[in-house]
C-alpha cells in the first residue's frame, strides 16, 4: 500500500509571481498538473522532491514532513525533462546507479523494453528510449513518490503517443503517488487520475478530468483545457429546470439551475455540439439549434474542426465534428448548417466577462 | 552583372579565410621555429653529455619531484575550492576568484619576495619550520612553495570553469536517486568535469616544471632545471645552457605525455 503525499500551505517566492500557497494531497494514482510555461510546475516539484526550499508549508509523505530533508533522503523519484541521464555512464550503469537491489536492473529494463540498448550510451539512444531508460532508473531507485517533469516533450507525435500509452499501463502498476507535470491537455487527461490546473503559481481547479474538461471554474481553465467557445452572457430567467441565458448565440436555454449571478461566462465545449444540415429535424426542447456558416475548417488529425459563423451575430462557434459526419454533410466553406448545442452541453462559468463588465447600479 | 558580385563577393570571403589561415599560421610557425632552432643548436652528443653532468642530473630530478608534487598539492587543494567557485550561491565568489587570480597577475618575482616575507628566513613560519628540521628556502620544500604559489591557479581556475560545464540537472538527479553529495560529486560531476581539470592540471604541471622567478628567490639551491639553465647562461655563456633548456623541453613533453596517458585511461 502506497503512501500519501501531503502538501499544505505550500509557498516559495518565484521571481515574476509566488508559487502557493498549495494545499494538495494526492493518493495512490495519478495527479496531473497541467499549466503553461511559467506557471510554477517545476518550482511545485523541485519543493517536494528538495532541489528548492520552500518559504512556508509542509510537503508530508505518509505524515512525516519533508522540509528540511537533503533530496537523498527523502525516496522522492523524478523523472527530468529530456532524462537527465549521466552521459558518461551507459543505459545499464545508469540503472544500476540507482538500483537499490541487484537484479533490479534487469527486471526493469525488460518491463521497459530496454534490453537492446543497455549497453549504450545515452547521446546514442533515441529520444524514446532515453526517457525509457531515465524512467527505468528513477523506479529502480525504489521511490515512495514517483515526479515527472513533462517526460514526453520533444518527442515526435507517434512515439510520444505510444510512450503514453505505456505510462498509462504503467501507472496504473505502480501503488505509489504520482505527480505528472505537463503543459499539454491531451497527456494530462490521458494519464491523470485527477487534473489540477496551475495558474501564476495558484492552483485554478482541482477535480477528474471530465469534470474539470465540462465544469471548467473559471475562462483560464476553459481554454486551457480546449474549450475555446467562451461567450459573454447574462442569466435572463430563472426555472425550475434551469436558466435563460442570452449572449451571442441567441437565447440558450441551460440544464444548469444552481444559483449564479446574471453576469456569466457562456462555456460551450466543441466536442459537445452536434452539426446538422440546414433545416434537418431536430429534437425540440432538449437542445438549442444555433444557424450559421461555416467559416473555416480544419483537419485536426482524427477529426474536424469547423468553425460555424453564427448568422446575424458577430459569434464564431467552435465544433468538432466526426469525419462520417464531415463527408456526409459535404462540409466546404460557407456550407450552411445547423448546430444543435444540448442543455447539458451549456456550462456557465460566474466570472463575469471581463471585457464587458458594467458598473455597478446600472442594472 | 550579379554573378560577377557573387564572385567577387566568393573571391572576397576566400581571401578571408586565406588571411585568417596566413595569421594563425604565422602565430604557429612563430611557436615552433624557436623549438626548433634549439633543438639543431646542440647536438645529441652534447645533450647526453650534459646530462652526464651530476649537476644537471640532480636539476633534472629536483624539476621533476617538485614539478609532481606540485601538481599532486595544486589538484588537492584547488579542486575542491574550484568546486565551491562553481557551485556557491553568494557574493563572495567573486573575491574569493580574485585572489585566486592573484598570483597569476603578480610577476613572479614579486611572488617570490611575497612568500618570503611570510616563510623567509626571520619570519615566524620560517624560523619555526628551520627548528623542525624543514627548512622552506633553499630546500626542496621552498621550491614546492614558489611553484604552488604560481601553478595552483591554472587548476582552481580551469576546474571551475569544467564544474560549471556540469548541468547541475544531472547534480539533482543523483540526488533524487538517493545519492550523498559526496557520492553525487565523485561519482557525477567529477568523472564529466575530468577533460577539463586534467587541461587545467597540465597547465600547473607545465607552469611549475617551468618556474623560474619565485623559485630563483626562495630556492637557489636546489637548482631546479630553469635555474639550471640561468646558471649556466650566465657563467658558461649561451651555447652551454642549449643542451639544459633541451633537456627541460623533453622531460616536460615526456611528462605531459604520460599524465594524459594515466589520466585518460583507456582500459579504464
Amino acid at each position: 500500500m502506497g503512501l500519501t503525499l501531503d502538501l499544505s500551505g505550500l509557498t516559495k517566492a518565484h521571481g515574476e509571481f509566488d508559487l502557493g500557497p498549495i494545499d494538495l494531497t494526492v493518493d495512490e494514482g495519478v495527479l496531473a498538473v497541467l499549466g503553461p510555461s511559467g506557471s510554477g510546475k517545476t518550482t511545485l516539484l523541485s519543493v517536494i522532491a528538495g532541489t528548492a526550499t520552500p518559504d512556508a508549508g509542509a510537503v508530508r509523505l505518509g505524515g512525516r514532513n519533508l522540509v528540511g530533508r537533503p533530496p537523498e533522503a527523502r525516496r522522492v523519484g523524478m523523472v527530468f525533462q529530456e532524462g537527465a541521464l549521466f552521459p558518461h555512464m551507459t543505459a545499464r550503469e545508469n540503472v544500476e546507479y540507482a538500483a537499490s537491489a541487484d537484479g533490479r536492473v534487469e527486471e526493469f529494463a525488460t518491463m521497459l523494453e530496454l534490453d537492446d540498448v543497455l549497453d549504450r550510451r545515452p547521446p546514442t539512444l533515441s529520444g524514446g528510449e532515453r526517457r525509457r531508460v531515465a524512467l527505468a532508473r528513477t523506479l529502480a531507485a525504489d521511490p515512495d513518490v514517483l515526479l515527472l517533469d513533462e517526460p514526453l516533450s520533444s518527442l515526435d507525435a507517434p512515439i510520444r503517443r505510444r510512450l503514453r500509452d505505456e505510462l498509462h499501463d504503467l501507472f496504473a502498476s505502480l501503488d505509489v503517488p504520482i505527480l505528472y507535470v505537463t503543459h499539454d491537455q491531451r497527456t494530462a487527461t490521458a494519464l491523470g487520475d485527477r487534473l489540477a490546473i496551475l495558474r501564476d503559481g495558484a492552483l485554478e481547479q482541482v477535480g477528474p478530468p471530465e469534470a474539470v474538461i465540462r465544469r471548467p471554474a473559471s475562462r483560464f481553465v476553459a481554454r486551457f483545457t480546449g474549450t475555446e467557445n467562451l461567450f459573454d452572457g447574462r442569466i435572463v430567467d430563472r426555472t425550475d429546470d434551469g436558466v435563460q441565458v442570452q449572449c451571442d448565440l441567441g437565447l440558450l436555454q441551460s440544464g444548469v439551475s444552481t444559483g449564479q449571478p446574471s453576469a456569466v461566462t457562456v462555456c460551450v465545449h466543441p466536442s459537445r455540439v452536434e452539426v446538422q444540415a440546414r433545416d434537418a429535424a431536430g429534437e425540440p426542447g432538449t437542445a438549442n439549434a444555433v444557424s450559421g456558416t461555416v467559416a473555416r475548417y480544419l483537419n485536426v488529425g482524427n477529426e474536424y474542426r469547423v468553425d460555424v459563423a453564427v448568422d446575424g451575430r458577430s459569434a464564431t462557434l467552435s465544433t468538432a465534428v466526426r469525419p462520417t459526419t464531415f463527408e456526409r454533410l459535404e462540409i466546404d466553406a460557407g456550407t450552411e448548417l445547423d448546430v444543435q448545442i444540448p442543455r447539458s452541453a451549456i456550462h456557465l462559468i460566474p466570472e463575469p466577462p471581463v471585457e464587458t463588465r458594467n458598473p455597478p447600479g446600472e442594472h | 552583372m550579379t554573378r560577377n558580385a557573387a564572385s567577387v563577393r566568393r573571391r572576397l570571403s576566400l581571401d578571408w579565410l586565406s588571411v585568417a589561415l596566413v595569421l594563425g599560421g604565422l602565430l604557429l610557425v612563430y611557436y615552433l621555429a624557436p623549438l626548433f632552432s634549439l633543438f639543431v643548436s646542440a647536438s645529441p652528443g652534447e645533450v647526453l653529455g650534459r646530462l652526464a653532468d651530476p649537476g644537471v642530473r640532480s636539476a633534472a630530478t629536483t624539476s621533476l619531484v617538485s614539478a609532481s608534487i606540485t601538481t599532486v598539492l595544486a589538484t588537492v587543494f584547488g579542486l575542491p575550492l574550484a568546486y565551491w567557485l562553481a557551485r556557491a550561491e553568494t557574493r563572495w565568489t567573486t573575491p574569493v576568484l580574485a585572489a585566486v587570480v592573484l598570483p597569476l597577475v603578480l610577476p613572479p618575482t614579486v611572488g617570490g619576495v611575497v612568500l618570503l616575507t611570510v616563510v623567509g628566513p626571520n619570519t615566524f613560519i620560517g624560523d619555526a619550520a628551520t627548528a623542525a628540521g624543514l627548512p622552506l628556502t633553499r630546500s626542496l620544500a621552498g621550491v614546492v612553495l614558489a611553484q604552488t604559489f604560481v601553478a595552483s591557479p591554472f587548476v582552481v581556475v580551469t576546474a571551475k570553469a569544467a564544474f560549471e560545464g556540469v548541468d547541475r540537472t544531472l547534480e539533482r538527479a543523483s540526488r533524487s536517486l538517493g545519492k550523498s553529495r559526496w557520492t553525487t560529486a565523485r561519482r557525477v560531476t567529477l568523472p564529466l568535469a575530468a577533460p577539463g581539470i586534467l587541461a587545467g592540471v597540465t597547465l600547473a604541471f607545465g607552469r611549475a616544471i617551468g618556474e623560474f622567478g619565485a623559485t630563483m628567490m626562495l630556492s637557489y639551491y636546489p637548482r631546479t632545471m630553469p635555474v639550471e639553465i640561468w646558471v649556466s647562461f650566465v657563467s658558461l655563456g649561451l651555447d652551454r645552457a642549449y643542451p639544459v633548456a633541451i633537456l627541460l623541453v623533453a622531460i616536460a613533453v615526456v611528462a605531459l605525455l604520460i599524465l594524459h596517458t594515466v589520466a585518460s585511461n583507456p582500459w579504464d
